[in-house]
């Protein structure tokens, strides 16, 4: 049966998380009708997170209440393209969102900015140690086209609307003690103060600040003062509940796409928000060269094309990816000949660590939590050390957090503990309360191995083709990880009252990448910014090579994947382009860039 | 004829192995099935009920601390299994099924219940010899210790489901029928769902006494008044 055509908006937004709503502010603002395109439901901080009932370790920790349902959409996986991708049948390794706010309502609140050197990433290391540094065929390095004093205002003003808190290490090129001192200059400072620490973090800043390191808090969206955002919205003091990931925050104490930005638009007269409405496709015109809207099943399933004059792709990464595929958007990556580019440089997060287990005399209260709860350092992220005798790219910020006690999840034990039984009674009950650890957050280079296409024979409920994702950490992510583990552990080895040290990798030598257990939710890649179009789909604005009036956001963008969290940078990236999208675009559409 | 349904007595007939199932509970009314005592399994036969409350009492047996079937874990797998978790909620059923690599996660034909129920079945006697229930508990141990290293697909799902169901039980919040009077929230000291620690949280070493309270609002006792209460002291 043929879709039902609406009248004609200016702007089509598929997704309302972080960056569909800041596309909805900022453009609605600007005078263009938008509508967005939300598959999920409504829901509100102060009627679906209010605690206590939201305080439910089962149903939102270990039962995913908050997230999307494989049922209707996911992905099947395999290491390497011998093997016969199979359906995530249960979500694991990662957690995308579903309903209004996206997977930004159950985020921890890290919220960093890209360094300079992650921004130019091939440039840093080309201009520092020679082309042949990068001279792997197992590795495609790329800059973003994009750089950190470009990117700078708008990385600070996502900061003012999440009211982010910290300490600025460099401000206006003044080094600050306190702060990070590797970070790129900041115009201002964090518009909130940092988080109190718990004894668990401060032993972690204490041992390295011993081994010479400079510690600071992990900047955070939990706020740390009552605070008013630019667009008005009222945040609270995080009461360090220990209930931030995965779950909604009814205190409005951790910034949110919901209370941040929604509340502030959802009356004006630009602005529709339709829920239920799953995207089947981006529609093309018959030239091909532009989008005319977007094709949904709206609550009732039924068939609706709405047309549109600008179509922001504002989905969970992956979906984007996934969107254009099935939309014949741009050109599938194909592995054999390295052509193509939807779909290329899929990246994840390479993690390793040391727990440690305290001494009698420390008391953790591992419950105390919040999601950005922590201390880090940053002598170890991409171009903040000398890689030349090491041979390998990339890095992480190495901390330690403390976001949650909840005993589902939360069962520290000694390495060689029964994983049942009474003498794992004992230990639980024993180490509850002394347990700590240290983190590398490491970075993921892309690799012309790992990527993004269609599924060949498993298809979600609405009949279309899976993505199917074939990944493994690359060789240099494994190198990197076995080092940044090693400075994990003197880190540990430094700290006060510790009894025990287990070590652990991700990526350690022959284990491969598992899409089990839960590592992050920080997928990159597939649909990167660049400003080539034979290794980027999208210009350096977000927009789209081939349809110029598409426009993309989020982690999909980037080339290869920092040692960061990815909120911070995709939100720069985000409020980059809507300002380019207003100040040029829409007075006169058409490529921001010859390709 | 009348018969009056016990699930603790059902399960007091495990006491082979030196394990009482029934624990006595303080009748606080947590949730809308707070005395499930006299209601009928709503998925379990007896028997897999027995055969239960056999593992999960080798997975978390009793100390101080509650067993696993003691805490209500039986009472929560049952109605974990009865509602959406059990019928596949969560969970992408379509086919083709194949063996996939481990790395590739849950690839069983089967909802989490479906699960449950052909193990039991499956592993119960598999060996020929004695059901799970009629062994003693160094053979309970055994039994428990060989399954959670086979090397069968299917059953090392059975196992890795089983143990996850145990620790739900003892660990989510007693409205799902398990932790029961926060056994095991008493146990590591976790004060539950109520929670503003802005003036706690740097004030370093400190312990924190407060007795866990969960999403129904009914306040424990505290670590201390929990042992006595179950006269579990020393």
């Amino acid at each position: 049966m043929a879709a039902r055509t609406l009248p004609k908006t200016d702007v089509v937004i598929i997704g309302s998380g972080w960056t569909g709503l800041a596309a909805a502010y900022e453009l609605a603002q600007a005078g263009q009708r938008c509508v967005v395109l939300e598959r999920g439901k409504p829901r509100h901080d102060a009627t679906s997170f209010a605690g206590p009932e939201e305080h439910d370790d089962l149903k939102y920790a270990h039962q995913y209440g908050h997230m999307m349902d494989v049922r209707e959409q996911t992905l099947t996986f395999r290491n390497n393209s011998d093997q016969t991708a199979l359906p995530m049948r249960r979500l694991g390794s990662f957690l995308p969102g579903q309903g209004l706010g996206g997977a930004g309502i159950h985020w921890n609140g890290q919220s960093w900015r890209p360094l300079p050197a992650d921004l130019e990433m091939r440039s840093h290391y080309v201009e520092r140690y020679g082309e042949q540094f990068l001279d792997d065929d197992d590795m495609t390095v790329q800059d973003w086209g994009v750089s950190y004093d470009e990117l700078e205002p708008f990385l600070d003003f996502y900061e003012k609307v999440a009211g982010i808190g910290g300490n600025a290490g460099n401000l206006n090129g003044e080094i600050r003690d306190g702060g990070n001192p590797f970070e790129g200059p900041r115009s201002e400072d964090y518009p909130n103060p940092a988080m109190k620490q718990p004894v668990a973090t401060t032993l972690f800043a204490e041992g390295a600040a011993e081994l010479g390191y400079k510690p600071f808090p992990i900047p955070s969206a939990n706020m740390t003062r009552a605070y008013e955002n630019p667009y008005g919205a009222q945040l609270h003091p995080c009461t360090y509940c220990g209930f931030c990931e995965r779950f909604g925050c009814g205190y409005y104490a951790k910034a949110d796409p919901i209370i941040c930005i929604y509340d502030r638009i959802r009356d004006h007269e630009n602005f529709e928000i339709r829920f239920n409405s799953w995207v089947m496709r981006v529609d093309k015109s018959s030239d091909g060269k532009t989008a005319t809207g977007v094709t949904y099943l709206d609550e009732d399933g039924r068939e609706v094309f709405q047309p549109a004059d600008i179509v922001c792709m504002n989905a969970y990464g992956l979906w984007n990816v996934h969107l254009m595929l099935v939309s014949g958007l741009g050109t599938p990556y194909d592995p054999q000949s390295r052509t193509g580019t939807v779909g290329r440089n899929y990246a994840y997060q390479t993690l390793a660590g040391a727990n440690v287990l305290f001494d009698e005399e420390i008391i953790t209260n591992p419950f105390m939590g919040a999601g950005a709860l922590g201390m880090a350092i940053d002598e170890f992220n991409t171009g903040n050390y000398d890689a030349a005798e090491l041979g390998f790219v990339g890095g992480g910020y190495i901390g330690s957090t403390q976001t949650n006690g909840r005993p589902i999840g939360h069962q520290p034990t000694p390495p060689d503990t029964p994983a049942y039984g009474a003498e794992w009674k004992r230990a639980v009950r024993e180490y509850y309360s002394r347990s700590g650890g240290v983190l590398l957050h490491g970075s993921s280079v892309a690799s012309p191995n790992n990527y993004l296409d269609l599924d060949p024979t498993y298809v979600d409920a609405f009949g279309r083709p899976l993505l199917r994702m074939t990944f493994d950490f690359p060789e240099n992510d494994r190198r990197m990880a076995q080092w940044g583990q090693a400075r994990a552990r003197e880190i540990a080895e430094a700290m006060g009252h510790v009894e025990t040290i287990a070590d652990w990798n991700r990526a350690a030598p022959g284990q491969s990448y598992s899409i089990v257990p839960y590592q992050t939710t920080h997928n990159t890649g597939g649909a990167v910014i660049g400003t080539d179009p034979a290794t980027s789909v999208v210009n350096r604005y977000g927009q789209m090579w081939d349809h110029h009036n598409v426009f993309v956001f989020g982690a999909c963008l980037f080339p290869q994947n920092l040692g960061y969290n990815p909120t911070g940078p995709l939100m720069g990236l985000a409020y980059w382009t809507l300002h380019y999208m207003k100040t040029d675009y829409l007075e006169n559409p058409r490529p921001l860039m010859d390709a | 004829m009348v018969t009056q349904f016990s699930r603790r007595a059902i399960l007091a007939h495990i006491g082979a192995a030196g394990v009482s199932a029934a624990l006595p509970v303080r009748a606080i009314a947590q949730n809308a099935y707070a005395e499930l005592e006299g209601r009928p399994w709503f998925f379990l036969t007896d028997d897999e009920a027995r055969y239960l409350a056999a593992v999960t009492d080798i997975f978390i047996p009793e100390d101080e601390f509650p067993s696993a079937s003691q805490a209500g874990v039986v009472d929560f797998i049952d109605l974990q299994l009865a509602g959406p978790y059990g019928r596949g909620a969560g969970l992408y059923m379509e086919g083709p099924f194949r063996e996939g690599e481990p790395t590739q996660g849950y690839q069983a034909e089967h909802v989490p219940a479906a699960l449950i129920r052909r193990g039991i079945a499956e592993t119960d006697q598999a060996d020929g010899g004695l059901k799970l229930v009629d062994r003693d508990a160094e053979g309970r141990r055994a039994f428990v210790g060989s399954l959670s290293q086979s090397e069968d697909v299917f059953q090392s799902a059975f196992y890795e489901e089983l143990l996850k169901l145990a620790n739900w039980g003892y660990f989510a919040d007693p409205i799902y029928g398990g932790n029961k009077d926060y056994a095991g929230w008493e146990m590591v000291g976790f004060p539950g769902a109520h929670a503003y620690y802005t003036s706690f949280v740097d004030d370093h070493n400190r312990p924190f006494d407060m007795p866990p309270k969960g999403i129904a609002h009914v306040p424990g006792q505290g670590p201390a008044q929990f042992l006595r209460t179950n006269g579990r002291e020393g």
